[in-house]
C-alpha cells in the first residue's frame, strides 16, 4: 500500500463535517495574522506550532515505534546549532543552513541509533540522555566552534530572496508564523501517511512486540533507525526553526535535558501514538507555561482576591512564579500519567465511548 | 606522581557520596524495579534541608544528618506510597516519566520557595584541608567520606543480618516468592524506597559544604547515580559501592589529566561503553 493512497482512504472514510471543520480551521490559521497584529499573540501561536513540530517529531520514534528516547535535545540542538554557526560565522542564510542541519541531525541519529538500539527498554532511555548529555557538555567545551557558555546571539538574519523580489526582510513575527505553520502541517502530514503506510505498520509491530515483530522478518534495527532519522529531520527543523525565531542559543537553551524532557510531555500529555495527540499536548502546555512565564496565573489569584498584590505572599508569588513555569509540566505529568494513561486525547475518547455505550 | 595519587584519594573520597547515591538508587530499582529519575531531587531536597537546619538553627550539616536521615526517609516512604505504588507494574516507561514529573514539581517548588540563586553554606572548615604524606586532603571531603563509610557499613549489616533487611533482598530477588513465604512485599517497597531517598538525602547533606546548592542541582546527580548503578549493575549494592568509587575516580584523574570541562564526558562515554559490551554491570547478573 502507497502512504499516499491510504491518506486518500482515510480522508475518504472521514465524515463531510471533519472535513469542513478542518478546512475551516485551516483557513483560520492562515489569515489570522491578518485579523490579530499583537506580536504577543502571535508569538504564543509560533511556540504553539514550534511544540506541535517537536511532539510529532518524538511522537513517530516514541509514540508508534515504542522507543521512549529522552535525548532528542541532541536532535533540536543539532539543527540549532548547525544553523546558527553557518549563520552567523559562514554567512550562509537559515534556509540552506536549515538543511544542513537536517543532514547533522541525521549523522547524529544513525550514530545513536547504532549504539543506543542495540539496547531496550529503560537502558534505551538512558542511552539516549547519555548521548544528548554528551553533545551538550561537547557545546560548552568546543569554545571555537560553538562559542562554549556564552552561546551564539544572531546580529542580522539575511533578506529572503527569489530572484530579485524581496519575499521577507524577517522584521516582524509573521513571517516566522507562517513559516512555523508550515513546517508544523508538513509534520502533521508526514506523520500521518507514515501511520497508514506499511512503514507505519512496521514500527507499531515492533512497538507491540519487539521479538514478534523481529520473527515475522522486519528487521529491528533498520526500521528503528529510520523511525528515528524521520523523528531526527522534524526535531532538527525545529531546532532551526526555534534558533533563527528567538535570535539566541547556548547549550542550556537547546541541549539541555530539560528540552528533552519538555518534548516528551507534550506527547504524554496529549496521547501518544495519535496524530492529534501532540497537537492537543501543545494547545494545553503551551498556554499554561506561558500564563506562568508571563505572571497572568499570579494576576488571576490577586483578581480572585485571595492575596493581594501588596501582601508578603502576593508579592512573593508574582517575583517567583514567573521562574517557576516548568512547575505545571511536573505537575500534569503526574496528573496525566497516573489518571490518563493515554493523554488527554485518549481519556476523552474513553469518556465519549463510554457515553456512547449509554 | 604526587599528582595521581592526588587525583586517586580526593576521587575515592568524592566516589564514597557517590556510593550512597548509586546504592539508594539501587536499592528502589531492585525492589520495586522502578528507575527512580527523581533520585538527584531528592538528594537535592537533602540538600535544601540542611541549608535550612545550618542557616536558621546553625546546626552544622554533618551532625544535621541526624535529623535528615529520617526526615527523608519518611519523605521517600510518602511519596511512594502516595504515587509510586500505583504504577506498580505498568509500562516502564510510563514508570519513568512519573518519576520525571515528580522530580520537576520537587525542582520547580524549590525554586518558587528559594528561588533559583546559587547558595552557598560555608562552614569554618569548608576550604580546610590538612596533608599526609605531601598529598593535601580537603577536611569536609574527608569527613562526609568516613561518614558514608560508616553508613555504608550499617547499611550492609541491615540488609545482611537483620530479618527485615533479608526480607528486602528476598523481595528484590523474587517479589513473587517473597510473598508466597509471607513477606509483606508492599511495606518492603515503601521501606526501600524510603531507606533510597534518605540515602540520598545523606548525599545531599553530606555534600552541601562542598557545592552550590540550587533546585536545577538535581538533574547531575540523577545521571551520575544512573552511570553508577548501570556499572556495578543494576539491583546490587556491593556493585554501586564499587561504581560509586570508580566513577569518583574517573572523574577526579580526567579533570587533572585531560581537562575539568571534559570530565563528565569521560563518565558519560565510559557509561556507553559499559551498556554496549557489559550491559549487565560489573556485578550484575545479566537482566536484559
Amino acid at each position: 500500500m502507497k502512504p499516499t493512497f491510504a491518506l486518500i482512504r482515510t480522508s475518504a472514510g472521514t465524515s463531510p463535517v471533519a472535513i469542513a471543520l478542518g478546512v475551516a480551521i485551516l483557513a483560520g490559521l492562515f489569515l489570522f495574522p491578518n485579523f490579530v497584529q499583537s506580536p504577543y499573540a502571535l508569538h504564543i501561536m509560533i511556540l504553539f506550532f514550534l511544540s506541535t513540530i517537536q511532539g510529532e517529531a518524538w511522537n513517530i520514534i516514541g509514540g508508534y515505534t515504542g522507543q521512549y528516547s529522552v535525548g532528542h535535545a541532541a536532535y533540536f540542538g543539532a539543527g540549532a546549532y548547525t544553523t546558527m554557526i553557518l549563520m552567523q560565522y559562514k554567512q550562509i542564510p537559515p534556509w540552506y543552513g536549515m538543511l544542513a542541519g537536517i543532514g547533522v541531525a541525521l549523522v547524529v541519529s544513525l550514530i545513536i541509533g547504532s549504539i543506543c538500539f542495540r539496547l531496550r527498554g529503560p537502558y534505551f532511555v538512558l542511552a539516549s540522555i547519555a548521548v544528548a548529555e554528551i553533545m551538550r557538555l561537547s557545546a560548552m567545551n568546543l569554545k571555537d566552534i560553538t562559542n562554549g557558555a556564552e552561546g551564539i546571539l544572531i546580529t542580522e538574519i539575511p533578506v529572503f530572496k527569489i530572484g530579485e523580489t524581496i519575499v521577507t526582510d524577517f522584521l516582524s513575527k509573521v513571517p516566522f508564523y507562517y513559516i512555523g505553520l508550515v513546517i508544523a502541517l508538513i509534520t502533521i502530514l508526514v506523520t500521518w501517511m507514515v501511520q497508514n503506510s506499511k512503514l507505519g505498520y512496521y514500527f507499531q509491530a515492533i512497538r507491540e512486540d519487539q521479538d514478534a515483530a523481529h520473527s515475522l522478518g522486519i528487521s529491528l534495527p533498520i526500521y528503528k533507525n529510520i523511525a528515528l532519522a524521520l523523528s531526527a529531520i522534524f526535531t532538527s527543523l525545529s531546532g532551526s526553526f526555534y534558533a533563527v525565531y528567538i535570535g539566541f542559543i547556548d547549550p542550556p537553551t537547546v541541549l539541555a535535558l530539560d528540552i528533552s524532557v519538555q518534548i516528551v510531555l507534550i506527547c504524554i500529555i496529549g496521547g501518544i501514538g495519535t496524530i492529534w495527540g501532540p497537537v492537543i499536548g501543545a494547545m494545553v502546555l503551551v498556554p499554561l507555561s506561558e500564563a506562568l512565564r508571563s505572571n497572568l496565573i499570579a494576576q488571576m489569584i490577586f483578581k480572585t482576591g485571595l492575596t493581594s498584590e501588596e501582601s508578603g505572599i502576593g508579592t512573593f508569588l508574582k517575583e517567583n512564579l514567573a521562574h517557576a513555569h516548568a512547575l505545571i509540566y511536573g505537575i500534569l505529568v503526574v496528573v496525566v500519567i497516573l489518571f490518563m494513561p493515554d493523554g488527554i486525547l485518549g481519556w476523552v475518547k474513553k469518556l465519549t465511548a463510554k457515553k456512547g455505550r449509554g | 606522581m604526587t599528582v595521581l595519587l592526588q587525583s586517586l584519594i580526593s576521587g575515592i573520597l568524592i566516589g564514597g557520596v557517590y556510593a550512597l547515591i548509586g546504592i539508594g538508587l539501587t536499592i528502589i530499582f531492585g525492589v520495586m524495579r522502578v528507575i527512580n529519575f527523581a533520585h538527584g531531587d531528592i538528594l537535592m531536597v537533602g540538600m535544601y534541608m540542611t541549608y535550612i537546619l545550618f542557616t536558621s538553627l546553625g546546626i552544622d550539616p554533618f551532625v544535621s544528618i541526624v535529623i535528615t536521615i529520617p526526615l527523608m526517609f519518611l519523605f521517600g516512604a510518602f511519596l511512594q506510597k502516595l504515587f509510586i505504588n500505583r504504577m506498580q507494574g505498568a509500562l516502564p516507561q510510563n514508570q519513568i516519566l512519573l518519576t520525571i514529573g515528580l522530580g520537576l514539581i520537587m525542582s520547580n517548588t524549590m525554586m518558587l520557595i528559594f528561588t533559583s540563586d546559587y547558595k552557598i553554606l560555608s562552614t569554618s572548615y569548608s576550604s580546610e584541608s590538612f596533608n599526609v604524606a605531601g598529598i593535601s586532603i580537603s577536611s569536609p571531603l574527608a569527613i562526609s567520606f568516613l561518614i558514608t563509610a560508616a553508613i555504608t557499613l550499617l547499611l550492609y549489616w541491615f540488609l545482611l543480618k537483620t530479618d527485615t533487611g533479608q526480607a528486602i533482598r528476598a523481595t528484590a530477588q523474587d517479589r513473587e516468592a517473597a510473598q508466597l513465604m509471607g513477606i509483606n512485599v508492599r511495606w518492603m517497597s515503601i521501606l526501600a524506597f524510603g531507606i533510597g531517598s534518605a540515602l540520598a538525602g545523606t548525599a545531599g547533606a553530606l555534600i552541601s559544604p562542598t557545592y552550590y546548592i540550587f533546585p536545577q542541582i538535581g538533574g547531575i546527580f540523577t545521571l551520575k547515580a544512573f552511570v553508577i548503578t548501570v556499572l556495578g549493575g543494576m539491583g546490587s549494592i556491593v556493585g554501586a559501592t564499587l561504581g560509586g568509587v570508580i566513577i569518583g575516580v574517573a572523574e577526579s584523574v580526567s579533570a587533572v589529566y585531560i581537562s575539568s570541562g571534559w570530565k563528565d564526558v569521560v563518565v558519560f562515554v565510559l557509561f556507553l561503553l559499559v551498556l554496549l559490551f557489559k550491559p549487565a554491570g560489573l556485578m550484575g547478573k545479566s537482566r536484559m
